[in-house]
């Protein structure tokens, strides 16, 4: 078969291929679905010809049938080694999202924000140190202190966004980055009672628009 | 002169006569011993013989010949609960172990896994006598007891029935057990490495083996055999649910099923005939005659020379059979369902069996995804290549690098099973069905526990001539298949299948180290008793 486009970039990027799918494993907990992910995981769909599966890890039970099917169909003709990547989620009793690849060559790596931060590097897009670090520390105060802060925390969180949002349509640059689409999963599972900003719905609304969100509604039911 | 002989013979009578002196004392002595000693028997004789008023409370009664019905309610040790405290009950148990204290004799009563404290006290219930003949009863006889439940202050930690203890009130010995035994429950249980810290025996797997009776009768070996139950049973339910036919095949076969090697031979009146090897003629052939999807549990003949830890010459198969519309994976993934459901019935059924195999045998709880992961052959390769061993595209797994991508899967994956799918086409037998899309590849999957190969299977060919080829290409001889062959003529539809081995599920479920471990009567090549 013929070599698909984008797999010499996954070869730069990941180094020596050896003849099989790559497979990207994450481990998620039902109880709080990482919704980044699976935005990241739509565009990774873009770019590469992806294989998705769901599984359920034996040390949780009855996980609930719409985390099953988060997925959309594939084609079920094709056989595993047609594919260029694996995306396996696997549902699973685990404290934070955790994700593994290259077993012989990286150490797990936990943290719904580190994880994104891999996915979205395999796209390939060029980001100078200064958008880098600034998407960066978007991610940190989502995930740390929206995520799992106090309600003051998160209310200080929101105001920081809404300014932001004040200045420009997208939290960092022109165009939406893994800022938003971290920043913006974050705020639909965790703001809870705490009241939205206006700039901030508008933002969501923008983000909720993009196609590669339509997976994260199946996972908010 | 005569005077120092006199003094002489003066000083040896003096001598002679401390000596009778002191022998005369010592036979006195001796004999008020056994005045003493007589007086006490004729008292205890005495006693016993007047004063026991409790001697129809115990006993040996004679040998149950089925003379009577009695009105008795036997209740089970595991039973014995809070529940039941001042309640007066009859209890049929086993003297797991007996320790007599004075006027008091605690028993272990066990019933299967399960066991509870007895106790035999003189008082208005219990004789000296009674204490004395409780304490004597040999260990594993087997006794009827009735005693009140009463619930105790500080747990029991030594007995599975903790809260509550028994008060003996009549004890009876049913069967009497031989007063030495060939080997001790006790050391039978103990972890590996516990004996040697303490100094303590432990029993070897063969002297185990030798008195496999006593051995099965320990909380290890029973918790071990009520899962393999439960695996059958587990097996059986999932796939009739699923609509499958259960079958009966025979075992003595007139041609060898998988290849000429590895099968017992049996005289059959003037000509000989075999022990089948599997059950994957007859299956195929239950299939062309349309009953679609079938499964058999039975024994299965190996005359594999090898003596490993996880060889036997004779096990328990399980195996399916099952016609498909357009894909084997439609079998596949029934085949995998099944052991997860299989898996899933073990964790939430039999919790105290698999706590009890782990206090003896520590291992990781058995984990696994739904669906079942399944990797292609490839992938397993690479992820080999990936970790330095370097093997050919084409080239069989041997047991070490099998293990070894159990690990790497397992890191990887965390799960103890999976399927790895598309082997390569020249490691098979020759009626697997090829990959149509890469000639070098076939339709076939092994399944694996903890790294271990527990089912080997295949979508097979079911056209006569694609199958008259491979068989010629295998260098078989087409007379000994004919019929085989001949049964695909006349209509068969596409099919799949595979089996595996029931004592090697077991053990690699618990994470035993030897498939003799879980059959209960095991058979190798050095072993054919008991």
């Amino acid at each position: 078969s013929k070599p698909l486009a984008g797999t010499a970039d996954l070869d730069t990027l990941l180094g020596k291929n050896y003849g099989a799918l790559r497979d990207i494993v994450i481990n998620a907990n039902p109880s709080h679905p990482p919704l980044s992910l699976l935005v990241l995981h739509c565009l990774l769909r873009k770019r590469f010809h992806v294989l998705s599966t769901v599984h359920v890890h034996s040390s949780v039970s009855n996980v609930p049938p719409h985390l099953l099917a988060c997925f959309e169909e594939q084609d079920k003709n094709q056989s595993r080694h047609d594919f260029q990547l694996g995306f396996t989620l696997i549902w699973k009793d685990v404290p934070t999202p955790q994700m593994k690849f290259s077993i012989q060559n990286m150490c797990p790596i936990e943290g719904e924000g580190n994880i994104a931060r891999f996915l979205f590097a395999l796209l390939g897009q060029q980001q100078d140190p200064i958008t880098a670090t600034l998407v960066d520390s978007w991610i940190d105060m989502a995930i740390f202190q929206l995520g799992q802060g106090s309600s003051k925390e998160k209310v200080a969180v929101l105001r920081t966004i809404n300014a932001a949002l004040g200045r420009s349509p997208w939290l960092v640059g022109a165009n939406r980055s893994l800022a938003d689409i971290v920043t913006c999963c974050v705020v639909l599972q965790a703001a809870g009672p705490v009241a939205i900003p206006a700039n901030v719905q508008k933002w969501m609304k923008s983000c909720e628009n993009l196609p590669e969100f339509n997976g994260v509604y199946k996972l908010l039911q | 002169m005569t005077k120092e002989e006199n003094n002489g013979a003066a000083e040896e009578l003096q001598i002679q006569s401390k000596k009778a002196l002191k022998k005369q004392q010592k036979e006195a002595e001796k004999a008020a011993k056994k005045a003493d000693k007589q007086a006490k028997l004729a008292a205890e004789q005495q006693t016993t013989s007047e004063e026991d008023f409790a001697k129809d409370r115990y006993g040996q009664p004679a040998m149950v010949q089925s003379q009577q019905k009695p009105d008795r309610v036997l209740v089970r040790i595991q039973d014995l609960t809070p529940e039941k405290a001042d309640q007066l009950v009859w209890v049929r148990a086993r003297i797991h172990t007996s320790r007599a204290k004075g006027k008091q004799c605690f028993l272990v009563l066990r019933h299967q896994q399960f066991n509870v404290q007895a106790l035999v006290a003189v008082g208005d219930r219990a004789s000296k006598q009674m204490v004395k003949f409780a304490a004597n009863i040999n260990k594993e006889s087997i006794v009827d007891v009735e005693g009140v439940v009463r619930k105790v202050d500080q747990k029991i930690e030594s007995c599975t029935q903790q809260d509550v203890e028994l008060h003996i009130e009549k004890i009876f010995v049913i069967s009497l057990a031989e007063p030495r035994l060939p080997l001790q429950l006790e050391d039978a249980v103990r972890p590996d490495g516990a004996g040697d810290e303490e100094g303590r025996a432990t029993v070897n797997q063969d002297t185990r083996l030798d008195n496999r009776v006593i051995d099965l009768r320990t909380t290890t070996s029973q918790a071990v055999f009520r899962l393999q139950s439960g695996i059958c049973h587990l097996f059986r339910d999932t796939l009739i649910k699923k609509g499958f036919v259960e079958i009966q095949t025979p075992k003595i076969i007139s041609a060898a099923s998988e290849g000429g090697a590895n099968v017992f031979t049996v005289s059959y009146f003037k000509t000989s005939a075999y022990l089948a090897q599997s059950p994957q003629l007859y299956k195929q052939m239950c299939i062309c005659a349309d009953f679609e999807k079938v499964f058999c549990i039975g024994p299965v003949f190996r005359a594999e020379d090898s003596n490993t830890h996880r060889h036997l010459t004779e096990f328990v198969g399980l195996d399916i059979e099952m016609a498909f519309n357009y894909h084997y994976h439609e079998v596949v993934d029934q085949i995998a369902d099944t052991m997860v459901q299989i898996f899933k019935g073990l964790r939430d059924n039999f919790t105290t069996e698999i706590e009890t195999v782990n206090k003896q045998y520590p291992s990781e709880p058995f984990k696994f995804l739904e669906p079942t992961l399944r990797l292609e052959y490839k992938e397993g390769v690479a992820m080999l290549r990936e970790a330095g061993i370097e093997m050919g595209d084409e080239e069989d797994l041997s047991t070490p690098n099998e293990k070894l991508l159990g690990r790497l899967v397992k890191e990887k994956y965390d799960t103890d099973f999976y399927i790895l799918d598309k082997y390569p086409l020249a490691v098979r037998p020759f009626y697997t069905m090829p990959d149509p899309s890469n000639a070098k590849y076939s339709n076939s999957y092994d399944m694996f526990m903890r790294g271990e190969e527990i089912l080997s299977g295949a979508q097979r060919i079911h056209d006569p001539d694609l199958l008259t080829e491979r068989a010629i290409h295998h260098n078989i001889d087409l007379e000994k298949i004919k019929a085989y062959i001949d049964s695909f003529r006349y209509g068969a539809p596409p099919h799949a299948g595979g089996g595996i081995g029931l004592e090697r599920v077991t053990m690699l479920y618990l994470g035993l180290h030897n498939v003799r471990q879980t059959s209960m009567f095991p058979r190798d090549p050095k072993r054919l008793t008991p």
